[in-house]
């Protein structure tokens, strides 16, 4: 229907060229049948209360969408007021304040609710074009593109220096500073919705201890070769990780965020990118698919890959790497499991990576070790389906024992010369991260890795630094 | 054509090559050191920006005080070398931080100096270790540094040996560029309380004859301040007042925490941050040195609103040189997510300081030169232009 559904839902509420009209009880008896025509708004807006407003079909126009409904307010109206008040606030967006008369059967949440829409009146009704939205989102052509003349800017789990990881605040804070592309690990829940999380327990970055409702569930499963122990994710619905509040990872690390921002799902991601002020690419991990395969199963059948490449061709991602359609929408599809890629890659034509773990780590799915997925003739078949590798730094330029760098390997070039980008993961600002010969410098370190050894794209914790790195040296060239 | 057989001759020949031979030894080399060349010829301090101060040399990298710090932070671009100046026992001038031999020394390892561990009042606290008021230079010279803190780089650790202060003035002369000098007049109380100079003098008088034997001098800004840029640092005001006599170089008077007294005069902090005080001292000095975190102070590494010391310090015609700025994660405030240079533009830009005591003084001439580089096409007419367009600013009004 809409193409261009935006997160939070500012929605479309159809009204005459009269202007205000009540929004009558039939509206709202109606909302049962529109919810049945249109599944995707139940599940998206699970949650929220929404109500459809269905405009008279003489009217020849779709006339409706649901509503997001924000809090309401804590005295509700007069409920015998029978009429719409409308006026702007401070942002720009109409609250129209909705009474019936007699009161609606439905919830009380409709008499006291405040709505918040983006609303266009006039010339709204009488367009009558079918699936074309009713307000001007705003051309997306006016939105400044995708660089693509310099390393990529990958904000690893979003802006996770400064805010917990994978968190909605942590990728608007990382597209407010400059990030080219966000990254978000996706992984499936219980009633197989896929959301954004890293791990396969919820142990280390969520308040799960805190929940005794939950404490029967803690268990120890296999997991890559190793038996780990904790709240698994698989063993949640969605509805109860929404329960939960992540919190900062490192002890280091600003916790004053901790216990605010919920876990999100991978559509809820994908809005916060499609809603920014200019074009930001999005970089989803097909996350431990082994083990999500063998713990979630669907009901239609399909597996973990085709849910997650479904929901991405749902929002209209597709095209080879710099199409005119990959640009309007950047994507890079990652994993650590070969099989999972080679499966994506007969379901869509948008780039992928082949993520490599540490030399001592074999693959999740072939059991593969470091040596043989990066040897020349492996790197030969892979380049079939991906168009570049993401290593862990550490095994491109090794340290030694004292934390100096040793002698780099030849990965880089090998890439390379298959014509294969190469992202390494993950630069981090804190000093014990960065090994002597950066002076405890993290800028010395991009400068290393984009000047000395040439990658492509950079993997980091803290997009701010790299993004004022590469304005600053840029500008320094001219 | 000579008969002579080839033995005779040489052994004709031996006093020769052996006049030779001294006159070689002790000639002296027939290119100019570096330090007798015209002072004209190195590229002098720049003066446009803040001052880039490489605390303890480079001591991110090397550990603290050593020929190697103090080298390596001229490499990276320092405008002034740091140091601090304690007295070993036979009065001798040397480049230390620390009262005490054992952070930052191998002193432990020295057994035949076992027994001079010992406790001793200073800055009005007992602190116990080996102290270097009871070692001669050539103890001290036997010992070996290391670096202070555990999570920096250790591979220096047992290399270099403590240095004098002429040898630190002598690295700052041959560097092939204009470098200032940063010298403090460290714990003067307890120096003066632990070592006699057999002519009667003090410690603040023999730092002096060392900066006058290597010709500093000059108010700052002076010709020669510029060819020998100098300031003379330290907590202790009336070391500061006795060497204004002596020197008219320009000095710095450092402010410690707030909770710290001055060691000759017992005074507060309040008290010596006072208008007053600032009136007072701003006779004898160009600037101060107060502790960052009491310029803007923090809670829970969130950074509060800042106090008006800058602004006092401005309004006396003082400038403000903070110290210490360090690259590691712990101790950055949040606001500047871990990012050294968030922190390096803050202090620049925002606060306005006029100089910086910096453990790495890479990143902050790095920063520099990123963000305001030397201009070299700046003209007279483009001043000018400048100049206009900061008066039509005002007009009309």
């Amino acid at each position: 229907m809409y193409e261009r559904e935006r997160a939070q839902a500012w929605v479309v509420s159809s009204f005459d060229s009269r202007g205000s009209r009540p929004c009558k009880s039939a509206r709202v008896v109606s909302s049962v049948k529109w919810r049945a025509r249109h599944p995707e708004f139940d599940s998206r807006y699970r949650g929220l209360t929404y109500i459809p407003l269905e405009y008279s079909s003489r009217r020849n126009a779709y006339a409706y969408i649901a509503l997001a409904v924000a809090a309401p307010p804590s005295t509700p109206p007069n409920p015998t007021v029978a009429s719409t008040t409308i006026a702007p606030a401070e942002n720009g967006t109409i609250p129209l304040y909705v009474h019936t008369h007699p009161p609606s059967p439905c919830s009380g949440d409709l008499l006291a609710c405040r709505f918040v829409a983006a609303v266009f009146l006039a010339a709204v009704a009488s367009r009558g074009v079918a699936a074309r939205p009713l307000v001007a989102w705003g051309d997306d052509s006016d939105r400044a593109p995708l660089q693509t003349s310099r390393p990529f800017n990958i904000a690893h789990r979003g802006s996770n220096g400064e805010l917990p990881e994978e968190t909605a605040a942590a990728y608007a804070r990382a597209i407010d500073e400059g990030a080219d592309f966000i990254e978000a690990d996706v992984e499936a829940t219980k009633d197989g919705h896929l959301v954004c999380f890293h791990d396969t327990t919820l142990d280390d970055v969520t308040d799960v201890a805190d929940h005794p409702e939950f404490a029967s569930r803690r268990r120890t499963l296999e997991v890559q070769w190793a038996n780990v122990t904790g709240f698994f994710i698989t063993d949640f619905t969605l509805a109860e990780l929404k329960t939960l509040r992540t919190k900062q990872r490192w002890d280091f690390r600003d916790k004053s965020h901790n216990g605010i921002s919920p876990i999100i799902t991978f559509e809820e991601f994908i809005d916060i990118a499609l809603n920014a002020k200019r074009v930001v690419g999005i970089y989803p991990e097909m996350k431990n698919p082994v083990f999500m395969n063998k713990h979630v199963q669907w009901a239609d059948g399909k597996k973990y890959e085709d849910k997650f490449i479904a929901t991405l061709k749902k929002y209209g991602y597709g095209g080879k790497y710099m199409s005119p359609e990959w640009r309007a929408k950047p994507v890079f599809i990652q994993s650590f499991a070969p099989t999972s890629l080679v499966h994506a890659a007969n379901l869509t034509d948008s780039p992928l990576v082949f993520l490599i773990d540490d030399v001592t780590v074999r693959t999740e799915d072939t059991n593969q070790s470091y040596d043989e997925i990066t040897s020349g003739e492996y790197m030969d078949y892979m380049k079939k389906y991906v168009v570049g590798i993401g290593p862990w730094k550490d095994t491109v330029v090794p340290p030694t024992g004292d934390n100096q760098l040793a002698t780099p390997t030849d990965l880089v070039a090998m890439a390379h010369a298959r014509g294969l980008q190469v992202h390494p993961y993950t630069y981090r600002n804190e000093n014990k991260f960065l090994h002597f010969n950066f002076r405890q410098d993290p800028y010395a370190e991009y400068d290393y890795w984009i000047n000395g050894v040439g990658v492509d794209g950079l993997f980091t914790d803290f997009p701010a630094s790299l993004r004022r790195f590469q304005e600053w040296t840029a500008k320094k060239q001219n | 054509m000579s008969n002579l057989p080839a033995s005779t001759y040489l052994s004709g020949c031996a006093p020769l090559f052996l006049l030779l031979l001294l006159h070689l030894a002790f000639a002296r080399p027939l290119f100019p050191l570096p330090s007798k060349t015209k002072n004209e010829e190195k590229r002098p301090i720049q003066t446009f920006r803040p001052y880039n101060i490489a605390h303890r040399g480079s001591n991110g990298e090397i550990p603290e005080e050593t020929a190697d710090a103090y080298l390596r932070a001229i490499e990276e671009g320092a405008d002034f070398v740091e140091t601090d100046i304690l007295a070993s026992k036979d009065g001798a001038l040397i480049c230390f931080h620390d009262v005490t031999l054992d952070d930052t020394t191998d002193i432990a390892k020295h057994k035949e100096f076992a027994n001079r561990r010992r406790t001793y009042e200073v800055e009005w606290f007992n602190v116990t270790g080996w102290f270097v008021v009871d070692f001669t230079l050539e103890e001290l010279k036997r010992l070996r540094v290391k670096q202070r803190f555990s999570f920096r780089d250790q591979q220096y650790n047992g290399m270099f040996s403590i240095i004098t202060f002429e040898e630190f003035i002598s690295i700052a002369l041959d560097a092939d560029r204009t470098v200032g000098i940063y010298p403090e007049i460290k714990d003067p109380v307890f120096i003066n309380k632990h070592v006699r100079w057999a002519d009667g003098k003090k410690f603040e008088d023999k730092f002096v004859d060392t900066l006058l034997k290597y010709g500093y001098k000059g108010q700052y800004m002076s010709d020669n301040w510029m060819k020998q840029p100098l300031f003379i640092q330290s907590f202790a005001p009336t070391s500061i007042v006795h060497v204004s006599k002596l020197i008219d170089s320009p000095k710095v008077f450092l402010i410690d925490d707030i909770s710290v007294r001055t060691q000759d005069t017992n005074q507060s902090y309040w008290e010596i941050t006072s208008d007053d005080y600032l009136a007072y001292i701003g006779k004898y000095v160009v600037g101060l040195g107060p502790w960052k975190d009491t310029i803007v102070p923090a809670a829970e590494n969130y950074l509060m609103p800042p106090s008006d010391l800058v602004a006092r310090a401005h309004a006396h015609n003082l400038q403000v040189h903070p110290y210490t700025y360090r690259n590691e994660n712990q101790f950055l405030h949040f606001n500047f997510h871990q990012d050294p240079y968030a922190e390096y533009d803050f202090w620049i830009n925002t606060v306005g300081v006029d100089g910086m005591f910096t453990d790495f003084t890479g990143t902050l001439h790095r920063y520099q030169e990123l963000t305001s580089p030397h201009r070299k096409d700046e003209t007279a007419n483009s001043l000018l232009v400048k100049i206009s367009q900061m008066i039509s600013a005002y007009e009309g009004i």
